[in-house]
């Protein structure tokens, strides 16, 4: 130790004191680099400016890493009817999305449009008033699905936040080839249903994909909408919640939590360790004949095997239901809103009215094979265009996630804990619905 | 100790002999040093540590501040149902978590050093092979574990399978009695090769004539163990406890990575660091800020006084021994 520390004196000598002063401007402009990449980027607002007097760049903010190349596309379009207005795409890791999307409308550097998360998870934005209500502004979001609306609605003052881009629908995928196989018709009745899920688990194919491992607990409440919307009284029995009359302790409520635990001899063995891409390799693979899922699953299925033969049903209602009719709930994916801050509000209001007209949803619809929300915009995929059409019909409302996001703990989150315990044989229906009820009422006040 | 006094010795002599004035601007040499680290330290460690204090005692409404709370997001967490039960709950696991590590991991760690010290073959590859997992981050190796231990497609049941051991291939992480047991094991497996190499360098530290005379003496293997080597391990299993100790109450990647942000199935491999994320990240609502600060808080509090404890009582023990 000592002879280093000598040397390091003798560095320090009258022949120092000029490297020191390089020293400490060197470890300033090291410091100032670091601090300036840190600092948050001019937004494109400001490059907008400078761009040109008269074209206006404006910035549009998403969670969609993967769509870049679609979204360059659709904007395009819009370029060339409005040729004044340069829109750039700025994609976010969606994980984080939340987060920089806060922090970005409430400084300078942020966008002029975004990409807005539904129901609860557009309600912080909301409150702290981070975004320009659209009532009376687009007209054409009078013409879009109430249900659909709701998404981007602010929960306590109703105004309209944004303009709704797409929504997923709950069905059940079924392979073509293994019903006609083993002589399974689409089931007309849930005792059908069964029946056909005896036949198949009889023939060594596992009749429902159904995953309730680590990755998968938030699909447990989907697979509860799909097969228990009508059960526990769909839109109905939604109202009634909402407005008080009724609670998640209600004998139908508790019902279709039911149907999940009676249903388990026909998911995969061991469901609880089970986890989604398990469900979709035994699905995809033919191992599994029926995959209760959204929209969102139509495109992985089939990339991983794009000749599979798929077709897709309503669940029938199971006996004692209160909805007598097949049901689709949906819900709406999020929307395309205008920050209150923005330095260019008047084209940031061309582009969300835009994005409410039939030439974006057809666009969007086509270029990333989603359910677009505008009305009116038939998608070109048969099954794609045949859960449009079940959810136009049928349409009900995933009521954990629509209503019961609002607060902490959200209805889902506790569900989802609830039902996972529920198969592991820790607890039982009227438990996980007394649970439920528990956890949303510390913070859900009727009426609202 | 007795090290750091000898040094110092040295320089505090040159500075008596006039050295000072000769360096008088040492002290700017010093900040070009100390500034940048400094400055790392206080943006990233300090602050986020310091507003997640203040961040706890506000109300919140999405990341808008609407008032001061007091101590009400610390009671939100202690009363609001499921918090109230899972902070509890999550709190047990961790103190599972880091008994069977003590238990498991740091034994096993014990006894893979005592052998490679006592036959001293093949040492130099051992000790690389042990450390080996610590190279991988804990998310990857959860996932790994997660693949090999799955009940549809994994290899560990096919081979349970294979040999006709079927009634032993569970579902492990889907099971409730098993999953805690198999995080502790799969975090054992990945963290041996730490308290491995730390006993491995204590161990060499202790005199050989001690043994010698131990020996003499007529003390069998394990007398000589207990005796002699155990008590002068006491610096390194103070060191090997009191990191453990943190890292296990503040493990995150690797449950993650096996059972989920709900701490699956149902809860039971639940741990502070998944309530934390799940209450600030995942299930949103405009409280999030405040209540996960103060879980962080509490976290934080709890970690460094009872690491403070340890390591004083530690230090006694130490003391004893000289």
């Amino acid at each position: 130790m000592n002879p280093t520390l000598g040397e390091n004196e003798r560095n320090c000598g009258p022949k120092g004191s000029l490297m020191k002063r390089r020293w400490i401007a060197g470890a300033i402009g090291v410091l100032a680099v670091a601090l300036a990449a840190c600092a948050p980027g001019g937004g494109a607002s400001d490059q907008g400016d400078k761009a040109g007097a008269d074209k206006v760049t404006l910035s549009l903010w998403s969670w969609r890493v993967e769509d870049v190349k679609a979204y360059e596309k659709i904007l395009a379009k819009f370029e060339e009817s409005h040729p004044k207005i340069h829109v750039e795409f700025k994609p976010f890791q969606a994980t984080e999305y939340n987060n920089i999307l806060a922090t970005g409308l409430s400084s300078s550097g942020g966008p002029d449009v975004a990409q807005l998360r539904a129901y609860g998870g557009l309600q912080p934005l909301v409150e702290a008033d981070q975004l320009l209500p659209l009532d009376g502004k687009v007209e054409a979001l009078s013409g879009f699905d109430a249900k659909l609306l709701e998404g981007s609605k602010g929960h306590t003052d109703g105004k309209i936040y944004g303009v709704p881009f797409a929504y997923q629908t709950l069905q059940v995928l079924y392979n073509k080839k293994l019903f006609s196989d083993n002589g399974i018709e689409v089931p007309a009745t849930w005792d059908d249903m069964i029946a056909a899920a005896k036949k198949l688990k009889a023939a060594g194919i596992t009749p429902f994909a159904v995953a309730a491992g680590p990755d998968a607990t938030w699909t447990l409440p989907i697979t509860h909408e799909i097969f228990g919307n009508a059960r526990y009284g769909s839109t109905a029995f939604r109202d009634a919640l909402v407005k008080g009359e009724k609670k998640f302790t209600d004998p139908d409520f508790t019902a279709s939590v039911k149907l999940i635990k009676d249903l388990e001899p026909y998911f995969p063995k061991d469901v609880v360790a089970v986890k989604i891409p398990d469900v979709q390799a035994l699905f995809v693979t033919g191992k599994a004949a029926m995959y209760p899922t959204g929209t969102f699953d139509l495109a992985p299925v089939l990339a991983a095997d794009p000749s599979l033969e798929l077709g897709i049903f309503q669940v029938p209602p199971p006996p004692g239901s209160p909805v007598t009719t097949p049901v689709t709930p949906g819900w709406a994916d999020g929307s395309f809103g205008v920050n209150a801050k923005s330095a260019h509000q008047a084209e940031a209001l061309e582009l969300v009215k835009w994005m409410a007209t039939p030439e974006f949803g057809q666009l969007y619809a086509t270029e990333l094979k989603q359910l677009s929300a505008v009305p009116g915009v038939t998608p070109s995929d048969p099954l794609l265009a045949e859960m449009a059409k079940n959810y136009a019909g049928n349409g009900a409302p995933y009521t954990l996630l629509v209503n019961f996001r609002y607060g902490q703990p959200n209805g889902d989150a506790v569900f989802r804990d609830e039902v996972q315990k529920m198969l592991t044989g820790q607890t039982d229906p009227e438990a996980v619905a007394a649970s439920v009820q528990k956890g949303v009422e510390q913070w859900f006040k009727p009426g609202n | 100790m007795v090290q750091a006094r000898e040094l110092s010795v040295p320089r505090r002599r040159a500075a008596r002999t006039g050295a000072r004035r000769r360096y008088a601007p040492r002290w700017r040499v010093l900040a070009v040093f100390l500034l940048p680290a400094l400055l790392l330290y206080s943006v990233f460690i300090v602050y986020p540590l310091v507003s997640a204090l203040d961040y706890s005692f506000f109300e919140w409404r999405g990341i808008r501040q609407t008032g001061f709370a007091g101590l009400g997001n610390y009671r939100d967490l202690l009363s609001v149902y499921p918090y109230d039960q899972q902070l509890w709950r999550a709190f047990g696991h961790n103190a599972l978590f880091f008994g069977g590590t003590m238990l498991i991991q740091n034994t096993v760690g014990l006894l893979f050093a005592l052998l490679l010290f006592r036959y001293g073959r093949g040492k130099r590859f051992l000790q690389a092979a042990f450390t080996t997992p610590y190279l991988v981050d804990p998310l990857v190796v959860g996932y790994l574990w997660s693949l090999l231990l799955n009940p549809t497609f994994g290899p560990v049941n096919a081979l349970l399978d294979a040999v006709g051991l079927d009634s032993w291939a569970l579902p492990w992480l889907g099971d409730t009695r098993t999953a805690l047991p198999i995080v502790i094991l799969v975090n054992a497996w990945q963290w041996v090769g730490f308290p491995m190499l730390m006993f491995s360098a204590a161990l060499a530290g202790i005199p050989a004539e001690y043994h010698e005379a131990a020996r003499v003496d007529g003390a069998s293997a394990w007398q000589a163990f207990r005796r002699v080597t155990l008590p002068l391990l006491t610096p390194a299993i103070g060191v090997v406890s009191v990191l453990t100790f943190i890292g296990n109450f503040n493990a995150f990647g690797l449950v993650y990575a096996m059972a989920g942000s709900s701490g699956s199935p149902a809860g039971s491999t639940d741990v502070l660091g998944l309530l934390f994320y799940r209450v600030g990240f995942v299930e949103g609502g405009v409280e999030a800020i405040g209540r996960s600060s103060a879980l962080a808080v509490l976290m934080f509090v709890f970690i460094f006084g009872v690491s403070l404890l340890a390591t004083s009582y530690f230090r006694r023990r130490e003391r004893r021994l000289v």
